[in-house]
């Protein structure tokens, strides 16, 4: 591994400052390092300089009223944990789960998952269907992006030059789901993952899909298929039909577009029902 | 490059480390510079297991954790199990199962199910504790000995 120096920041101010020591490029940010560890040990070009998140005071999950607002930097593991997060946000707790292993999720971070936007992650699909709001801080002050203004492509955030994920805030609580289909159920890519939500403030849906590169998406098509809480079959296999018809899918080494498109279809309608039977239970 | 002091408790023994740099692994500093080597080196990317061990008591990957960013932990390694009443339970399953072939993932799945006990309590359902050892693996494929031994772990359970 290419040599670096390791800096704590215990302040927000201090951990912004400190993003600002090294070009862009030199400066890696280190919340979980799950993932980063591979940019460490690889041939891309080195950081020179890693900023560690792990004595922010970020390791946090709150509820005010409706909205849970969970700190970049809490494990996984810890927010699969919570009874309360589990009971309110099911699809959120589902798509946790299918995050690498126990291992893995008791140092991985939601900020971390969100920041390195992997085209694959489990993570983020849930997040778009759930109106997630990504809240930054940085060297001009503070902002939040929706989640689906925040991931841009593969790889590719809203983070601006020395800005940091501070938390995520969930608006409501939502009858949710998420479900992949993979090889391996731990330490695997989903090949294709789908999460469908139900919002009972405005009455309208929300699905997304994730494992198509270069970034997961909400389908807004499909949404608008679904008229109420509890849509009639032939309304649920419509929309899951227009998503699968009409997503741009590609072949790769993980599945071929075939297989891809009929994954889309089966989980969507799967999911839809999962939401539905999950809300009536809830009441 | 700063690599300032850093005190590790490894298996209840504290472990002053020093000229540590700030890239190193747990996992290297466990098995080369604490002469652990019961810990393994599988995959060194976050997919089998093998290297998994309990930081502040909680299963962790070393060959995804810098030393330094568990500075002042306490490190719990496969040598230090039968100092544990779990511990030695989960050894004693493993043997009577019979739950391995070449060995090589057995410290791995042993720590990793130390850890959910730990966390879980021994009351946890088998399928829960199995399913949550999805992380580790086994390239002899000896996976029906593995869930054998947690059986009956959890048939022993007080």
């Amino acid at each position: 591994m290419a040599s670096f120096d390791l800096v704590t920041p215990t302040t927000e101010e201090a951990a912004i400052a400190e993003l600002r020591t090294g070009a862009p490029g030199e400066v890696a940010v280190l919340a979980g390092g799950t993932d980063l560890m591979f940019d460490l040990d690889g041939a891309k070009a080195a950081p020179r300089r890693v900023v560690s998140l792990r004595r922010l005071p970020w390791r946090t999950a709150d509820w005010n009223g409706p909205v849970l607002t969970v700190g970049s930097t809490l494990s996984l593991r810890s927010l699969e944990r919570d009874p309360e997060i589990a009971k309110k946000h099911p699809g959120f707790f589902q798509a946790i789960r299918a995050v690498g292993s126990v291992q893995l999720r008791h140092r991985a971070t939601l900020g971390g998952n969100l920041g390195r936007a992997a085209p694959a992650s489990d993570l983020i699909p849930i997040l778009l269907a759930l109106d997630a709001e990504v809240d930054l801080v940085g060297p001009s002050g503070s902002r939040s992006l929706p989640v689906d203004r925040f991931v841009l492509g593969a790889r590719r955030t809203a983070l601006a030059s020395g800005e940091l994920i501070r938390s995520v805030r969930f608006p409501e609580p939502r009858a949710s789901t998420y479900l992949w289909q993979r090889v391996r159920p731990a330490n695997d890519i989903s090949q294709i993952a789908v999460a469908s939500a139900y919002s009972p403030s405005d009455g309208r849906w929300r699905l997304a899909v994730g494992g198509i590169p270069p970034r997961a998406l909400r389908l807004p098509e499909a949404e608008a298929i679904l008229r109420s809480a509890d849509p009639p079959d032939a309304e649920i296999r419509d929309a899951a039909d227009r998503a699968a018809r009409h997503l741009v899918i590609a072949t790769d080494r993980r599945a071929s577009e075939e297989y891809r498109r009929h994954l889309v279809g089966t989980l969507l309608d799967r999911a839809v029902r999962s939401t539905v039977a999950a809300s009536k239970g809830g009441r | 490059m700063s690599s300032p002091a850093l005190a590790l408790t490894v298996n209840g023994r504290p472990r002053p480390l020093e000229n540590v740099p700030a890239s190193e692994r747990l996992l290297d500093t466990v098995r080369w510079r604490l002469g652990l080597k019961g810990t393994k080196e599988g995959c060194r990317s976050g997919d089998c297991g093998a290297c998994t061990v309990l930081v502040d008591g909680v299963s962790t990957l070393s060959c995804l954790t810098l030393t330094h960013e568990v500075g002042g932990s306490t490190i719990s390694t496969i040598e230090g199990m039968a100092d544990d009443p779990i511990g030695r339970a989960v050894q004693e399953a493993f043997e009577r199962a019979g739950a391995l072939q070449c060995g090589y993932c057995t410290p791995g799945f042993v720590v990793a199910l130390v850890g959910l006990l730990r966390e879980r309590g021994r009351a946890a359902p088998v399928e829960e504790l199995l399913a949550d050892l999805g992380g580790n693996l086994c390239r002899c494929t000896g996976y029906l000995s593995i869930a054998r031994a947690v059986s009956l772990l959890q048939k022993e359970a007080p």
